[in-house]
């Protein structure tokens, strides 16, 4: 392994040197040097990350970790200090391939996208500091490194979402993203803090490798309470999965991903892929022996996994912004992902299916979804809108694109033998293995329901008439720096999967576990199947309403809400028209609305109340200080009088 | 008589302004000889500060009443960086006012005055007795209502000033109420006596005196409900003395509480602790409130500072090693950041009124001030892996340390809504439009060059904080 550190460095060195060297000088200069550079920088950094890959898993070494370097960058204490490291075990070493090919290819596909752009010579060097982030962060020996690599993704995603500050909903989106994502990490901070705290260490291997029994005698003051270190242990590792939680987009702090699509479509993709929301699950993962030791806290990645999941994917069928449905597409497989880890565990023993299932599911997720990104960037950048209204017939005039899209569509739904369908499979399985029936229902349920939702996607989007100007005039075409990433992402949106399964199986185990395992899991080998027919039986309903000859696609867009007793009546009880009627009136229109309701009233009602109410005080705050001298010496009298009152001096 | 090495630079420090005033009377009003006499002084003084080795445990005493310890020396390397950045960022300020006021006068007479409160920072830092100690305190705030005032054509100034003073008195009225009662209490007035008197017992009489002390000096440190006069003050002072006053004032105050909770209340600290924690989520909350919309430059400042005093409180809760290392680091850390903000104001308000709105279409007009005005932000809104995060760091740990969790929880959320307002000034710079109406900015070499110099040591003491565990070698009090 010592070999590997030469070539290791060069992974975050090239990155950094883009964002430096772009942003400093090259950007300015040239545009297209620029891109040549960052291109050229990430392809070192994904051929490093390769050989560094291939050489660790052809390795005898394979699953055990190694620190390829690690020094001491802020001590507390003579035994306790921050570190810098590189870590490489299975899953660093996985994320690091992902999140250099992703950003290469991006960093391609961002030639044609941004091309004509006034700066985009500064997004280049800011994509670069993007994927950097993301790599430091995958790198991390400990929590510090982790963190403090976590608020640079945050603060880079901030640019770039606000990229285009000449448009005012993309400035109060990349402000939203950030406050938002930065008010879950707070939270995350509190739990480094309690938790290095009572352990002493912010290192992984020591986290990782805690048994909560040593820590039950011990008692520790919170201020509010006394508890047992055990305890402060367990709020702590619920605090730390917050800053997760809204990286990741889970319900309620899901918000800000949606309208994070306001950047450029680059940048979109592979926040969705690779860097920023994966985060979140990539923590949960490394941290997961220390997540299965502390009381129920995975129980509750489970539930908040879950429920995002479903959440997501109801949204999803109702939306016509093709950008926005893949957002909610995203945030549905994220849930996946999160629930995963958290249904290993079952009573107070633990399954390592769902471990193995997730970062199977991160690793195939990032190649389908950042195609689908691109994808829906090509679109957009060729009819000039997001909405699947106006589009329609794209078959004939991008073939190359049209075919990558039907691999990554069938890989998102879970169809043999495509990509998806392995991970979502071990997944589901893993609900069920860990005696999880609810949320393996749920999760059946959703796969019928992605299926649904991204067919209607491809078939309005590529099927049919046109249904817009442009394309009917025939001005759409492929470009050659777009599709060429899109193309090359197919193949392991095809094949990652099958080829993965093996490796993932196999090396894929989280750390020491310091709880019992379960040896003898249920077989379900009908599992497949089942999911599968659902997928079919999905594909089918979307294929029937938006595809089919007879399909009556305008009447499926359209929006206007009539009585369903009137359609229904009025056209004679056609069968197709009574679906709709159930489909738009019921599901549609009745969960999916009570699931905006939630979202657009509640959780930004609680938002904007929040603000509102700061913002009050704030004003009462700039209303005392209003000059006034008198006022201003009245204040010290009233200020020792109240804290002589309220200080909680003990006289 | 014998002058040990360590006492040399206060003694120049001292020596120093009469120097500096005194050479002025030999050369006509436009040489450059005093203020070079002064650049020499404070960088010769800092530097010599370097030297002193850091001794650990208890410290050296000269003459029984002037206590140097490890904590006594850092203090003053801060002070010194103040006084330092604080004099090169006045400079301009005698040449051509800022902010639509005339230019300032007696320069000499100036940097003599800077050198006094600084001074008084020594002095509250090496006092091992209560009288020493509320000498100090006075030395290093009655020049800072001579330098409120000092542009003497500015009404606002006055105005600032007369507000500054007046507060300034009640307050060291009540700081004498609490240190008589202290000193009634204990029967001595040498921080040792007060210290055993006060672990091994307690009355009513204490009580009251640790009440007012902590009033009194609510007032410097800007502390919930003693901040009013600093918005107010921070606006009308000329700008290198609103930086002046943010850092050096505000260093010296915490160090006075470093003083005190450390030395002779340290037997009663965990029956303070509630009450420290008080202040200071009041206080950092209050800053931040009154930061949330405002359109002055300063004004913005002064906000800013009154919720950096209440991050700084809260580190008093930790034990000593740990708090007084957290509030010195993050001392230096705020030093620069806090200078290189008021560095890019000072530019903006030699040209332009210091406001918000000035800062349109910075990023395009002056990349690197608009690169240094957000280095500066984010750094003083705590994100990494900038100087700031890690001072911030620093500080919640020495305040969880002793299982203050709650304060700490309290603090880290409210650095979420610090974010919000900082970023309200970084879109004033990047994305807002230009305005055409604005008068285009000239930066002199010094100002760029400092600016560039405060930049890098925000970033490199961010990506490479262990360099400043140099400073903390063998660190321990």
């Amino acid at each position: 392994m010592i070999n590997d550190v030469s070539i290791s460095y060069l992974i975050f060195l090239m990155p950094l040197l883009v964002f430096a060297i772009n942003g400093l000088f090259l950007g300015r200069k040239s545009d297209k040097a620029a891109a040549a550079f960052a291109v050229a920088g990430n392809g070192i950094a994904m051929v490093s990350a390769l050989i560094v890959a291939v050489h660790y898993f052809s390795s005898t070494f394979a699953p055990q970790k190694a620190v390829l370097f690690d020094f001491p960058f802020l001590s507390f204490a003579e035994n306790f200090a921050a570190k810098i490291g590189l870590l490489i075990d299975p899953l660093s070493v996985m994320m690091l391939v992902v999140v250099t090919v992703i950003s290469f290819l991006v960093n391609i596909y961002s030639i044609g996208y941004m091309r004509g752009d006034r700066s985009a010579g500064r997004f280049f060097s800011i994509l670069s500091l993007f994927s950097f982030s993301m790599l430091g962060l995958v790198a991390a020996t400990n929590l510090f490194q982790m963190f403090i690599f976590w608020e640079l993704v945050g603060v880079s995603s901030y640019l770039l979402i606000g990229f285009w500050y000449h448009k005012p909903s993309a400035v109060s989106a990349s402000k939203q993203a950030f406050i938002l994502t930065r008010f879950a990490d707070s939270f995350f901070l509190l739990g480094i803090v309690i938790v290095s705290y009572v352990v002493q260490s912010f290192d992984f291997f020591t986290l990782n490798g805690l048994t909560l029994a040593a820590f039950k005698k011990e008692t520790i003051d919170l201020g509010l309470m006394v508890v047992s270190k055990a305890d402060a242990l367990i709020i702590g590792s619920i605090l730390i999965f917050t800053g997760g939680w809204g990286k990741s987009a889970m319900f309620p702090m899901h918000i800000w991903l949606p309208n994070a699509m306001e950047g450029p479509t680059p940048v979109s993709s592979i926040i969705h892929s690779a860097t920023m929301v994966v985060a979140g699950v990539y923590l949960v993962a490394r941290l997961f022996p220390f997540f299965a030791v502390c009381g129920n806290s995975l129980t509750l990645i489970m539930w908040v996994g879950a429920f995002t999941m479903i959440f997501a994917a109801v949204i999803a069928c109702t939306q016509k912004d093709i950008k926005r449905i893949l957002a909610y597409s995203t945030l549905s497989q994220l849930g996946y992902m999160m629930f995963a880890l958290g249904a290993c565990k079952t009573g107070d023993a633990v399954i390592a299916t769902g471990w193995t299932a997730s970062t199977f599911h991160i690793f195939t997720h990032a190649f389908f979804k950042c195609a689908l990104f691109l994808i829906a960037g090509s679109l957009i950048h060729q009819v000039h809108t997001n909405d699947l209204d106006a589009m329609g017939g794209l078959r004939k005039k991008m073939p190359l694109t049209y075919w990558s899209s039907l691999i990554c569509v069938l890989a998102i739904a879970g169809i043999p033998p495509f990509s998806g369908f392995f991970s979502k499979d071990e997944i589901i399985l893993a609900a069920f293995q860990g005696h999880h029936y609810v949320v393996f229902g749920l999760a059946i349920l959703t796969s019928g329901l992605t299926t649904f939702y991204m067919f209607r996607l491809f078939f309005l989007a590529f099927h049919g008439a046109p249904r817009s100007e442009s394309v009917k005039q025939g001005h759409v075409h492929e470009d050659f720096f777009m599709t060429l990433p899109i193309v090359i992402l197919a193949v392991p949106a095809l094949l990652s999967g099958l080829l993965g399964k093996g490796i993932f199986e196999h090396y894929f185990v989280p750390g020491r576990l310091r709880v019992p395992q379960l040896v003898l899991l249920p077989h379900a080998e009908w599992i497949p199947y089942v999911a599968v027919a659902v997928a079919a039986v999905a594909l089918l309903i979307a294929w029937f309403f938006y595809a089919s000859p007879k399909a009556k696609v305008e009447r499926a867009l359209d929006e206007s809400n009539r009585s369903a007793l009137y359609k229904v009546v009025y056209h004679k009880f056609y069968f197709d028209e009574m679906y709709y009627a159930v489909v738009r009136q019921f599901v549609i229109g009745g969960i999916a609305r009570v699931a905006r309701f939630i979202q657009d009233y509640i959780i930004e009602g609680i938002l904007a109340f929040c603000i509102w109410f700061i913002h009050k005080l704030g004003d009462l705050v700039r209303y005392a200080q209003g000059g006034n001298l008198s006022f201003y010496l009245g204040t010290l009298i009233i200020g020792v009088l109240l804290w002589r009152f309220l200080g909680q001096l003990p006289f | 008589m014998y002058i040990p090495n360590f006492i040399i630079p206060d003694l120049l420090l001292l020596l120093f302004p009469f120097i500096v005033i005194g050479s002025r009377l030999f050369c006509t009003d436009r040489s450059k000889v005093p203020w070079r006499i002064a650049n020499i002084g404070f960088i010769a003084i800092f530097v010599l500060l370097n030297f002193i080795p850091l001794s650990g445990g208890v410290g050296r005493f000269f003459i029984t009443n002037w206590h140097i310890d490890d904590f006594g020396v850092l203090m003053r390397e801060v002070l010194m960086v103040s006084a330092i950045l604080g004099i090169w960022l006045a400079k301009d300020y005698f040449e051509h006012g800022g902010d639509g006021k005339p230019a300032m006068h007696q320069i000499a007479e100036f940097i003599g005055t800077v050198a006094f409160a600084t001074f008084g920072g020594f002095t509250v830092v090496s006092a091992c007795d209560l009288l020493t100690f509320f000498l100090g305190l006075e030395i290093a705030t009655i020049p800072m209502y001579a330098l409120a005032a000092w542009n003497k054509r500015d009404q606002y100034g006055s105005e600032a000033a007369t507000k500054y003073i007046l507060m300034g008195s009640v307050a060291t009225a009540f700081e004498l109420f609490g240190f008589s009662y202290l000193y009634g209490f204990a029967g001595s007035i040498h921080f040792d006596s007060i210290q055993h008197a006060v672990a091994s017992g307690s009355s009513p009489l204490l009580w009251i005196a640790v009440l007012f002390l902590f009033a009194g000096i609510g007032f410097k440190l800007t502390l919930f409900p003693f901040y009013t006069w600093a918005p107010d003050v921070y606006e009308g002072a000329p700008t290198p003395v609103t930086a002046i006053l943010s850092v050096t004032s505000k260093a010296t105050a915490i160090a006075f509480l470093v003083v005190l909770v450390y030395g002779p209340l340290s037997p009663i600290k965990e029956q303070v602790a509630p009450f420290i924690a008080l202040l200071a989520g009041t206080t950092l909350f209050v800053g931040n409130l009154g930061a949330l919309k405002q359109s002055r430059l300063r004004r913005f400042m002064a906000y800013s500072s009154i919720a950096q005093a209440g991050y700084i409180m809260v580190a008093l809760l930790g034990d000593a090693v740990m708090g007084k290392t957290a509030i010195i680091y993050y001392l230096f850390v705020y030093a620069i950041s806090n200078y290189l903000a008021f560095f890019i104001f000072g530019i903006i308000g030699h040209h332009r009124e210091e406001t918000f709105d000035s800062l349109r279409g910075l990023s395009k007009q002056k990349p690197t001030l608009a690169i240094a005005l957000a280095v500066a932000m984010f750094s003083l809104a705590g994100i990494p892996p900038l100087a700031g995060f890690f001072g911030k760091f620093h500080l919640f740990f020495s305040g969880a340390s002793t299982g203050h969790y709650g304060i700490v929880a309290f603090a880290v959320l409210n650095n979420v809504l610090a974010l919000y307002y900082y970023l309200q000034l970084i879109k004033s710079a990047w994305i807002d439009d230009t305005d055409e109406h604005l008068n285009p900015l000239r930066m002199t070499k010094r100002q760029r060059n400092v600016i560039v110099l405060l930049t890098v040591a925000v970033i490199v003491l961010g990506v490479l904080p262990f360099l400043s565990d140099n400073i903390f070698a063998g660190f321990t009090f």
